[in-house]
């Protein structure tokens, strides 16, 4: 994927720097400010794929700043970063216009995660029907039923809604917390390996007849299916 | 405001309680007045006239003939009658009114100087033929009677009023003391000696209940303070260690920084840097929860569907780990909670039985009714825990492994605690003969 144009608002020089760091390893292009206000003019100024927004910063905060963004009628993905991950603010961070919130400090392959999966959701055309198809694999959301090269796949509920949330952002990084997010409903990380071992299942059962493995893993990052 | 004041409120009301004592002893003297004074001046009346006599003009003689005959019969003697002519003077009668009475009804009392009557009506009229007729009656049933009265309204009212100003004083006393006890209690915890209580042992009533309740309070608070001091020094201490072997790790990384691949050294310190951040995030999970901030997203939910679920979900990773998750599918058991906290702790307490068990436990996750309650429970057959150990094991970072080798940061149990008294339920550990049970009581939703 190529590298993406980003806007950091971080007030903590430190976290910001090592985040750019980061980043900018990944081979994205990087551009920070300290405060909302400043958020808000580099926005006007020139052009980003997406935003990483800290949510309390000094002056005009997070919340504010997507807000007034969305007032504005700039529909850049914004990702939200807290140092508080209560759910509540989560909620409103969202309900303000956010397209993900993550809790601080997250990786930055979490976060570039994150920045392509809101990218692509905003690509995302209603397809014909409720079916979605990845290369050779195909999943009914409504009916509750799977297909690989047009051989039915047995999944029970959770590896069923694994594959829909696959299938709906195909050759994109879902980390673990990402599914545990959208697949579990969970606002919390168990402490056991409960994406591990459910991809797992999942791929065993789309490769019982020997098909090859549509699902690649990106150590320590996360899973795609890849189209 | 004074009325705000327990005197002042007081003082309000013995005012107005006197006030309208007041106002009752002088309505019922004068409504007895009244109706004395009524009786009186129809007596007068009557009597005035058969003494003039059916004739008009009325004739002298014959008024004083009838005058010495009612002077005489019993239930006229106590009359004073007086005739007069025009001129004032006197014609007959047994009594001498010195100063003249007005003409019609008027009052009299001892100044009248008629002998025996201390309070008295006069009914004084021209009875014609120049005759002018003074009818005089005693309005008193004993001499100075009017004088008596007055005692007995003073006296009785008196008491009333004595009664209620000594209860008032008495109850605002008590009040006032209740109160004082309460302040000083209060000031004591505010030093910082939270074992202060307020007696209420051999009470009934409002003031138990009061001081109940202001003990439960304390008694929370007090929870909440040790747990909070006990949390800082855990934090203080726990989290020396990580930090104490994360700097090891990165002083290890830096003089090998050139000798080789850094990589796996990093990683190392990476995880304890995690595992750190897992702790404050566990940390920030249960101040959330004990804040109540969760509460508005209760809702009513079936635990018995939401234990099976999770299990369901869990059995293939105890699988994995050589270990056996059990479930009963009992009928529905409703509570009123967070979903998301009920998974949170219910996963947390099957992966604490999966992580310090042996290969080949059996972990059992059932969900029971009773009168009013519901547990859910996981129990499994392992090594168990001794009953010493089990509150260190409920301890906020309290490790029974001392060494603090295996993973987590031991906050897995203060967290379904915290839940667990969110939805005013209790925690408990018990001896599951062989092993460990680990139950969370819940009260059961009211039925809908």
């Amino acid at each position: 994927m190529t590298g993406l144009n980003l806007l950091v608002v971080e007030d903590d020089l430190v976290l910001a720097e090592a985040t750019a760091d980061e980043l900018r390893a990944l081979g994205h292009s990087v551009t920070l400010v300290r405060d909302g206000g400043k958020a808000l003019q580099a926005v006007a100024s020139a052009s980003f794929h997406a935003i990483l927004l800290d949510r309390m910063l000094p002056r005009l905060d997070g919340v504010s700043v997507v807000q007034q963004l969305r007032d504005d009628g700039v529909t850049i993905p914004v990702v939200m970063v807290s140092a508080l991950g209560k759910s509540a603010e989560k909620v409103e961070g969202l309900e303000a216009g956010a397209d993900d919130y993550v809790a601080k400090p997250a990786p930055a392959a979490e976060l570039i995660a994150r920045i392509q999966a809101a990218l692509r959701a905003r690509d995302w055309k209603k397809s014909d029907g409720d079916t979605l198809q990845v290369g050779d694999i195909t999943v009914s959301p409504t009916r509750f039923r799977a297909w690989r090269n047009g051989r039915t796949v047995d999944l029970p509920k959770l590896e069923l809604n694994l594959l829909i949330e696959f299938a709906r952002n195909p050759d994109t990084v879902l980390t673990r917390a990402m599914l545990l997010e959208r697949v579990w409903g969970y606002d919390f990380e168990p402490s056991s390996n409960l994406v591990e071992s459910y991809v797992r299942r999942l791929r065993a059962r789309l490769t019982s007849h020997g098909e090859p493995d549509p699902i690649q893993t990106l150590r320590g990052v996360g899973y795609m299916l890849r189209g | 405001m004074w009325l705000r004041s327990i005197g002042g409120l007081a003082a309000v009301f013995i005012a107005a309680l006197l006030s309208a004592v007041v106002i009752t002893g002088f309505a019922m003297d004068s409504a007895s007045r009244a109706a004395i004074q009524t009786v009186v001046d129809r007596r007068l009346a009557i009597a005035s006239e058969v003494l003039a006599g059916p004739a008009f003009p009325a004739r002298a003689d014959e008024v004083k003939r009838r005058m010495i005959e009612h002077g005489k019969a019993r239930n006229t003697a106590d009359l004073g009658m007086l005739l007069e002519d025009r001129d004032g003077r006197s014609l007959g009668g047994n009594i001498v009114l010195s100063p003249k009475p007005p003409m019609g009804f008027s009052s009299l009392d001892a100044r009248a100087g008629i002998v025996g009557v201390s309070e008295g009506r006069a009914l004084r009229r021209d009875i014609g033929g120049g005759l002018i007729l003074t009818v005089v009656a005693e309005s008193e049933p004993i001499d100075n009677y009017s004088a008596a009265r007055r005692r007995i309204y003073l006296v009785g009212l008196g008491s009333i009023v004595a009664i209620l100003l000594i209860g008032t004083v008495l109850f605002s006393l008590a009040l006032v003391h209740r109160i004082a006890q309460m302040r000083r209690t209060v000031r004591a915890i505010m030093r910082g000696d939270l074992s202060e209580r307020l007696p209420a042992v051999n009470e009934r009533g409002e003031f138990r209940r009061l001081a109940t309740e202001f003990n439960l309070m304390l008694d929370r608070v007090t929870g909440l303070m040790t747990a909070m001091k006990s949390v800082s020094s855990d934090i203080a201490h726990d989290l020396r260690a990580p930090l104490a072997r994360l700097r090891a790790q990165l002083v290890r990384l830096e003089r090998s920084a050139e000798a080789g691949p850094t990589q796996e050294a990093a990683e190392i310190a990476l995880a304890m840097a995690d595992e750190l951040l897992g702790m404050f995030g566990a940390v920030l999970r249960i101040a959330e929860i004990d804040a109540g901030e969760r509460l508005a997203a209760f809702e009513r939910l079936d635990l018995t569907a939401l234990a099976a679920e999770v299990a369901e979900m869990m059995e293939p990773i105890a699988r994995d780990g050589d270990r056996s998750l059990l479930w009963s599918a009992g009928g529905a058991a409703h509570v009123d909670g967070d979903r998301q906290l009920l998974t949170q702790a219910l996963l947390n307490l099957i992966e604490n039985a999966l992580h310090h068990t042996p290969v080949g436990t059996t972990v059992r996750v059932a969900v029971d009714t009773f009168e009013g309650q519901v547990s859910l429970s996981v129990a499994d057959n392992g090594p168990g825990v001794a009953e010493d150990d089990r509150a260190t094991a409920l301890r906020r970072f309290g490790r029974l492994d001392a060494s603090r080798n295996t993973p987590g940061h031991g906050l897995g149990l203060a967290l379904v605690e915290a839940v667990a008294r969110l939805h005013e339920g209790e925690l408990r550990l018990s001896d599951a003969r062989p092993g460990l049970k680990v139950e969370i009581r819940l009260p059961r939703g009211a039925a809908v």
